[in-house]
């Protein structure tokens, strides 16, 4: 089928009326290159590979030659086709034509009807008698007078009733949504109206008309933090001395923080001064294995290990004996001391509450400071994903910064990254970061040859 | 093994918890898709107090989110459309490729939209509950009303965002609802008391600030749409309260160029539809209550009263570098008129010349041309007073002079924190005129500076404040017309000397001073030892308050203290 289609296209392309969608060249280019290898030999293919287009094109020209002009043109006289412009014809040629004229029908004249068909003949062709012919011309007419007639009456024929009677398509025609920030955008009591549940709840619910209850839990606030936090008395735009200072050094704290942890971990990552290497430990290192004095030394430190051992096994059942009756009389020991040490009590009684007084404190100030530690907990910004929470830098203008005038103040801070910031302490948003531009494919540099060359 | 066994992380915590990716996949959304619906629907991550259980025995770090939030989210019909929209965008995409434009057109006319209605009905089902979370919404909306129209976000979010904001201040300018004002290096924070709340918000300096790059502005958009939809809706019902029209009739142009001068000119002429009617406190004579309650509240409510109608009757003229916006907003919020020149913005109703002005605000450090019955004074006046909820002297604010500093009012001193003297002032100032209703403008400047030798040389202790007190009222009565002979000096002030009300307030303190003294007296040794350790605390700080304020040389405002470091 696709074949069948491709052959038509393409005999339809190859008709001389034909305008394709590309630019003739293209076609050729195309056809050039993808031109496949047919086997003319076959006479299913003499049809449809042979290109008889220059032929065709001989033949209508030779027909339309035929027909205009009454034979080829290159059969024609000179004659016929040319004449040499002399200018005004003279009386010298009148007797000629005086001859001529006593034979009406000689020859040499033309007939009429060629001088008819010539091509700058005004006789029109005749009417073409059988295209105004039509079989059936009194019964078509009497059928449109008798529509008009019954259109004029009012009745409408068949098919137009059918059309109306159809029921119209609904023109559902969408309210266009109009999108949420458009400027104009008109607002209603929405607080005022009344509940618009007018069926049977178990209906809507089934039928899934009816709205889910919000889960109560979602109405309470991620933070107890207000929502626009007020700036101390010291970021007024012309702040009282105090107050100022007392911000600065707010900041002035929160800076030192930060150097103290960068040395912190300078620090940690320090190297240690007895590490270093002196010149002793260099030497040693140079001269380790080639001393021989070291032999010596592990033989003799063998020797002791040897005689330990012997000296053990003589006096095993000795020693076992031994350790048994020490090992009973330092229980017998410990029962007594306990038993003292209960006894003793007694006396310590106040010291005894005294730690146990402490104790209790100590405790009791753990649980305070516990305490304390969840309620600041819940107005710090809760670790919501991989990122910390970072706070921004204190807003603060320093002192040779403070304007005079309303008119000479810069805006510190901004209060689009401050609003950011605040949304993120109180939970809303988690913090993240900028989305990386990662790469499916990975790129591969290739110098060009030019660059080679000289390198 | 058996095979019912109990297995691990099938119960509890581990099933109570769904970490983010998990949820997604769950909704079938993307992840941009998930965020926006979370924030839309105000569903906020958790984090468990067992990581590791929950975790399932790792301590990676993740996100949790409740496993009951994410199955109420299934429920969600924004969902549907979400999906929708990416339809919609994968067909434009490929109708853009084939370069088909009526199918282009088609699509687009057919774009999916959704509403917010409904989320905000559910997440706020009764009126008082928005009210309480307008802070966020109005600051982010002014927050997008002053960005530059440049494309990166919106241009009509930030034209709603405007549109809202205004609406917002005409309403408050016509409830004269605002109470505090702060001028920060930040931005301006503004309190307003509207139907009982107390509502703070940020607004942000006027000039070109350039946006920091690390913050989602996808996000901030999708709480921005939230927030506009919430704020509407709080407009309309706050407008209903005062029974004005909704949205207001503003004489305004429509192009983008003047829509920001759009704003003040519906400050200066609001048209109200509807006249303000003077709430007067019904007498309620409820069993049990005390007439001085009573009598209180009235005096709360006069002093209201009289707050809002602090520059009732003057007339401004704001110059040209000073914050026209704000202050335009403050002055028409307590009653009075305001008005700039005619070339930098439309609304303007009368020119420098008039000759009724009583104010004019400027910033410069002197004028050339001055009228003879104005006040040129600098716009710090007008933020002072304001906190300060009276009419300061004007002489402090003259052009040129330095500035005393800008106080915040947000800031409440307890007993014996440090007080700054400017603040004392100011107390002082308020207490001095209150037996003195008619000059509110005139004050003598003998006054302050008695009251400054004064204060420095006494303690600031409870019982002698009220002695100053004192006394001041006594200067104040005093120096009304005669001049004052003798040099008052500090002292115990007998109470037949001081007028009727002084002999009250001092007899009510003596006897509240005897009650704390037998109270003291009647105290186990255990909790006298306790009081007396937090007296010690106290007393120490004031001490050390004192030893701050009787400092011999106050340095002037530009200092360079040594450890003034510059950071990052």
């Amino acid at each position: 089928m696709m074949a069948a289609v491709k052959r038509l296209k393409r005999v339809a392309a190859l008709q001389p009326g034909f305008i394709s969608f590309k630019s003739s060249a293209e076609s050729d280019d195309l056809n050039s290159g993808r031109r496949k290898r047919v086997n003319k030999n076959k006479k299913k293919n003499w049809n449809k590979h042979s290109d008889i287009q220059d032929v065709e094109e001989f033949l209508d020209d030779v027909r339309l030659q035929e027909r205009a002009t009454g034979g080829l043109i290159s059969e024609k006289p000179d004659d016929s086709l040319f004449f040499v412009d002399i200018g005004e014809q003279k009386k010298s040629v009148r007797p000629e034509v005086q001859e001529r004229k006593k034979g009406k029908k000689s020859k040499s004249r033309p007939l009429r009807i060629d001088l008819i068909l010539q091509h700058d003949s005004l006789v029109p062709p005749p009417k073409d008698v059988l295209a105004y012919q039509q079989p059936n011309a009194k019964k078509l007419r009497r059928i449109a007078e008798n529509a008009e007639k019954l259109a004029a009456m009012g009745v409408l024929p068949r098919r137009q009733k059918r059309l109306l009677n159809r029921r119209p398509a609904t023109k559902t025609s969408k309210a266009k949504t109009a999108a949420n920030n458009f400027p104009d955008r008109p607002y209603y009591d929405l607080w005022g109206g009344e509940a618009k549940e007018t069926a049977d709840p178990y209906y809507l619910e089934q039928t899934g008309k009816r709205r889910v209850k919000r889960p109560e839990k979602l109405n309470a606030k991620p933070s107890i933090l207000p929502a626009v936090e007020v700036i101390a008395p010291g970021g007024s735009y012309n702040p009282d001395f105090f107050s100022h200072q007392a911000l600065l050094l707010e900041a002035h704290e929160v800076e030192v923080k930060r150097e103290r942890a960068e040395l912190r971990l300078e620090r940690q990552l320090a190297v240690k001064r007895e590490d270093t290497a002196t010149e002793e430990t260099v030497f040693q290192e140079l001269v380790e294995g080639l001393v021989e004095e070291e032999e010596e030394e592990q033989e003799e430190e063998e020797d002791v290990s040897i005689r330990g051992g012997l000296q053990q096994e003589k006096k095993t059942e000795k020693e076992r004996k031994r350790e048994r009756a020490d090992k009973i009389k330092s229980q017998q020991k410990q029962a007594a001391r306990v038993f003292t040490d209960k006894k003793q009590q007694l006396f310590q009684l106040r010291s005894i509450q005294a730690t146990l007084k402490r104790r209790e404190q100590r405790t009791r100030e753990r649980v305070a400071q516990r305490k304390a530690n969840q309620e600041a907990e819940k107005s710090m910004p809760r670790r919501l994903g991989k990122l910390k929470f970072q706070a921004q830098d204190l807003e603060i203008q320093l002192s040779d910064e403070i304007p005079g005038s309303l008119r000479t103040l810069r805006p510190e801070g901004s209060v689009l990254k401050d609003r950011f910031k605040s949304m993120q302490k109180r939970n809303m948003i988690e913090p993240r970061e900028r989305a990386k531009f990662k790469r499916r494919l990975k790129v591969k540099y290739v110098e060009k040859r030019a660059f080679r060359e000289i390198t | 093994m058996g095979g019912l066994q109990k297995k691990k992380y099938e119960r509890g915590s581990a099933t109570n918890y769904i970490t983010r990716n998990k949820a997604r996949k769950k909704l079938q959304l993307s992840l941009a898709d998930f965020r926006r619906l979370c924030i839309l629907k105000g569903i906020y991550p958790h984090e468990p107090k067992h990581k590791k259980k929950v975790n399932k025995g790792s301590t990676a770090p993740r996100t949790f989110y409740l496993f009951k939030d994410i199955r109420f989210l299934l429920h969600e019909p924004i969902v549907r459309k979400f999906r929708e929209y990416k339809v919609f965008v994968r067909k434009l995409r490929k109708a853009y490729g084939k370069a088909e434009w009526t199918g282009v057109e088609r699509l687009r006319d057919n774009k999916p939209g959704y509403k917010l209605d409904h989320i905000i009905k559910e997440r706020y089902p009764t009126f008082i509950d928005a009210l309480r979370d307008i802070d966020d919404a109005l600051s982010m909306c002014f927050l997008f009303s002053t960005f530059a129209r440049t494309g990166k976000c919106h241009v009509q979010t930030i034209t709603l965002c405007r549109r809202l904001t205004v609406e917002w201040m005409n309403y408050v300018v016509t409830s004269r609802s605002l109470r505090k004002v702060f001028l920060s290096i930040k931005g301006i924070y503004y309190q307003a008391e509207v139907l009982g709340q107390l509502i703070t918000w940020l607004v942000p300096y006027q000039f070109a600030h350039d946006h920091p790059t690390d913050v989602d502005y996808r996000v901030m958009a999708t709480f921005t749409e939230m927030y506009t939809t919430l704020f509407g809706f709080i407009n309309f019902r706050l407008y209903q309260t005062l029974n004005l029209v909704y949205p207001p009739k503003v004489t305004q142009y429509l192009d983008l160029t003047s829509v920001c001068k759009l704003n003040l000119a519906s400050l200066a002429r609001v048209v109200a539809t509807a006249e303000e009617e003077e709430n007067q406190l019904d007498l309620f004579p409820t069993e049990g209550e005390d007439q001085e309650n009573m009598q209180a509240r009235e005096k709360e409510q006069k002093e209201q009263e009289a707050q809002k109608r602090l520059f009732e009757g003057l007339k401004f003229f704001l110059n040209r570098e000073v914050p026209r916006e704000s202050l335009a907003f403050i002055l028409r919020c307590f009653g009075a008129e305001v008005s700039w020149d005619k070339s930098l913005c439309i609304g303007g109703t009368y020119e420098v010349t008039d000759e009724t002005i009583t104010h004019q605000i400027v910033d410069r450090p002197d004028m050339d041309k001055q009228y003879i019955n104005r006040y040129y004074i600098q716009p710090q006046w007008v933020f002072d007073s304001v906190n300060a909820q009276m009419r300061l002297p004007v002489e402090d604010y003259f052009l040129g002079t330095t500035l005393p500093p800008h106080l915040s009012p947000f800031v409440e001193e307890k007993d014996g924190d440090y007080v700054p003297p400017e603040k004392l002032k100011l107390m002082a100032l308020q207490r001095g005129e209150k037996p003195v209703q008619e000059d509110e403008e005139e004050e003598d400047e003998e006054e302050e500076e008695e009251d400054d030798d004064e204060e420095e040389d006494d303690d600031v202790d409870d019982e002698e404040l009220t002695e100053e007190k004192n006394l001041k009222k006594l200067e104040g009565t005093r120096a009304q017309g005669k001049t004052l002979a003798v040099k008052v000096t500090p002292g115990k002030v007998k109470p037949w000397e001081t007028g009727s009300v002084g002999n009250k307030v001092r007899l009510e303190q003596e006897e509240k001073a005897e009650e704390k003294r037998l109270a003291i007296m009647m105290m186990k040794k255990k909790e006298k030892y306790l009081y007396d350790k937090i007296m010690f605390g106290k007393k120490r700080t004031t001490r050390e308050v004192s030893s701050l304020r009787c400092a011999p040389a106050k340095p002037t405002r530009p200092s360079l203290r040594p450890f003034a470091c510059r950071w990052r």
